[in-house]
């Protein structure tokens, strides 16, 4: 989950700061940013004069170049989806199956082999533009996107060029607290349907390379974004909330590692001021939200340095890849000008057609989005924190709404969930839906507590049974006898037992050892098993200790 | 609905380099600049533009010898300019059509169903090293 990656960077506040990137390579930084490991032959020619700098007054430099420049960041996002079936063809698709067991002639583009359209794909893609706002082509078409490469059986992509499904949406998402929190609201371009090519391995010893099929066909939704983010971070979080959207609507695992969600990166950056974009330079190779931060934070770091030396003429439009291993870019291909992919319209697949009706059918079936919950979370009184963590993962908000409607106080509920069910599952590594307890039950043990029939203290002690071994709240207080005592008659007589027990304890605490009253406490939740009523207890227990009844 | 193969082109001898599966055809004709979004319905009244063949060959990746450039690039001039004739008719007043046919949906239910003749297919892989398919090393795209 985004919320708990990001919970990592905190530990580690170097990583807002790019230059402390440089300082791990030794004491003393230089200017340039070339590493002297990685030579590739297409690196910059020139070598930028070495300056010797210490780290303190880099750091103060790097952060005023980038301030007086403007980052212009684009996303595009593929997104895998997790239909039964391939776009075109009926073969199953499952991650990591035995290399070409998933194939037919269709997907292995075969002489004769026709494509026949998913449906599910295109309810799958009216869902995600519904969900980003956009608007939806009611018509559209397929189109062939033609190059040449080992892992694209027909030697063409089937994709859409000029009519996408859906244009012109946004997505609305909050910023982490830990950095600083706020509202943004970034743009979305497009929204097309596309198919996904083979995988391509590439063997250690140079001649030859390997293609599995398995994956060829798979249906992708490519988004992509209005380059309205300026940030690191701000990326990171657009990828996240992009994670959270499928994953609501149940179209995607929306899985970075898995190769279920793609983020391809372009940063362009400009003197502040000037309208005139800059260069920009795409970056690949990213397989996390944190990377996407990281790189293009450095990315960022790297253009402002060279413009500030007056090298910006260095900054040539390219493919960079994020090495993770080293915490750089690296220059991977340049672009010699545009791609000729002579786009036409794909023949063998007819237009695709959706009426208001299927529109409406499907906005009617929505679940209730993360913008929409954050909001009315927030309406509810829970601090900013509660909301992003609850509205994070579909199943915790379910779980959470399920809580509030068997009753439970809102702040309450949050807090159990938030404290100790997280920190159950984190440990047992579950997810929510595995737990034992129920919403119910959690409502049931807030209650409980709540109305004086337990203690807090005890209440944690049967939380811990609950959430492994399942059963009822009444039941559990019923079997270990956990009802609170709160009879002030009753308390009386055990702090009388504890304190004719303790008749040295007693003199030294009339002798002004007042700190003692907390061990009298503790003897008489002894006595009654932790069932005694604390706030009572206490009171009692200090009239009784200092000789007023 | 079968592909739209167009037959005059095998009237052409030609050597491939890369053989591409699948139904392939490639009309040469097609405006080349792919940034111009569907301008091909609207103004262009202008005669069209001769064939960059040896361009056109490097995309395809075909082989062409300096003879052959010339000696195909007024012959496939001539396909071009016979499909030129439809700049003749008058679009003023007509919609741009997303595509040439009117039928609509041909959708399948999204349930799996293995294909059964694999080895078959596997079988048809020029060369196959147990479990992937063989290729030559190709690291850039274009």
């Amino acid at each position: 989950m985004a919320s708990t990656l990001f919970r990592t960077i905190q530990i580690h506040p170097f990583l807002l700061y790019p230059t402390a990137l440089f300082s791990r390579r030794n004491g003393v930084l230089y200017c340039t940013m070339k590493s002297s490991q990685t030579q590739t032959a297409t690196q910059e020619k020139q070598q930028p004069p070495k300056v010797k700098v210490p780290q303190h007054a880099l750091k103060k430099t790097v952060d005023k170049i980038t301030r007086d420049y403007e980052a212009i960041i684009g996303i595009e996002t593929h997104v895998q989806l997790s239909t039964l079936t391939k776009a075109f063809c009926s073969c199953p698709y499952n991650y990591g199956s035995q290399p070409n067991t998933s194939i037919c002639p269709i997907c292995m583009g075969l002489p004769g082999a026709l494509p026949v359209l998913n449906s599910k794909v295109i309810e799958f893609a009216v869902k995600l533009g519904l969900a980003l706002n956009c608007k939806l082509s009611l018509n559209s078409k397929f189109d062939r996107k033609q190059y040449f490469y080992p892992d694209l059986p027909k030697g063409y992509q089937i994709s859409q060029f000029d009519i996408p499904i859906a244009t012109g949406g946004y997505v609305d998402l909050d910023l982490p607290l830990e950095f600083g929190g706020g509202h943004r609201k970034f743009g979305i371009t497009r929204v097309h349907i596309e198919e996904d090519a083979g995988k391509l391995l590439h063997s250690g010893n140079g001649d030859y390379s390997q293609v599995d099929l398995n994956r060829a066909g798979v249906p992708l939704l490519e988004i992509v974004s209005e380059p309205d983010m300026r940030t690191g971070i701000e990326a990171a979080e657009y990828a996240a909330e992009l994670q959270r959207v499928v994953r609501y609507l149940g179209i995607s695992n929306g899985n970075m590692q898995e190769g279920s969600l793609r983020c391809d990166v372009n940063v362009s950056i400009r003197p502040v001021g000037q309208s005139e974009f800059g260069t920009k330079v795409e970056i690949k190779n990213l397989n996390s939200f944190s990377s996407i931060n990281r790189a293009i934070d450095f990315e960022i770091s790297r253009q402002a340095l060279l413009h500030s030396q007056g090298q910006s003429d260095q900054i040539v439009q390219e493919t960079r890849l994020w090495e993770e291993g080293a915490q750089k870019t690296v220059t991977m291909r340049k672009k010699e000008g545009l791609s000729d992919y002579r786009y036409f319209p794909e023949p063998d697949l007819p237009e695709v057609i959706l009426t208001p009706e299927y529109v409406d059918s499907i906005s009617n079936s929505l679940p209730e989005l993360p913008e929409a919950k954050r909001r009315r979370y927030e309406k509810m009184g829970l601090s900013m924190q509660d909301v992003l963590f609850l509205a994070n993962d579909m199943n915790v908000a379910e779980y959470f709404d399920a809580t509030l409607s068997s009753g439970a106080d809102v702040k309450l509920a949050a807090n159990w969930i938030m404290g100790d069910i997280a920190a159950y599952m984190k440990n047992e590594k579950l997810s929510i839906n595995d737990i034992k307890l129920t919403p119910q039950e959690l409502a049931e043990l807030i209650a409980s507590i709540k109305s004086g029939t337990i203690s807090g203290k005890i209440g944690k002690e049967i939380l811990s049974e609950l959430l492994a071994k399942g059963g009822t709240v009444k039941g559990l207080i019923e079997e270990k006898d956990l009802i609170q005592i709160a009879d002030p008659v009753e308390i009386g007589k055990m702090i009388d037992k504890v304190i004719s027990e303790n008749p040295k304890q007693l003199e030294q605490y009339r002798g002004g050892k007042t700190k003692l009253q907390g061990f009298f406490a503790g003897q008489v939740m002894k006595l009654s098993k932790g069932k005694a009523n604390p706030g009572l207890l206490n009171k009692i227990l200090l009239e009784k200790l200092n000789g007023q009844s | 609905m079968g592909s739209r193969a167009l037959l005059m082109l095998t009237n052409f001898n030609f050597k491939a380099t890369v053989s591409s599966f699948g139904s392939a055809s490639n009309p040469f004709f097609l405006i080349k600049n792919n940034l111009r979004i569907r301008n091909f319905s609207t103004k262009t009244r202008s005669s069209l533009q001769p064939p960059d063949l040896p361009g056109l060959a490097e995309t395809a990746r075909i082989s062409l010898a300096p003879n052959e450039v010339e000696e195909f690039a007024p012959k496939i001039g001539q396909v071009i300019d016979w499909f030129g004739q439809l700049q003749a008719v008058d679009l003023d007043n007509v919609e741009p059509a997303i595509r040439a046919d009117t039928e609509g949906d041909n959708l399948r239910e999204d349930v799996p169903q293995t294909f059964e003749n694999k080895e078959a297919l596997i079988a048809s892989v020029p060369s196959y090293e147990e479990p992937y398919i063989k290729v030559p090393k190709v690291l850039n795209k274009e």
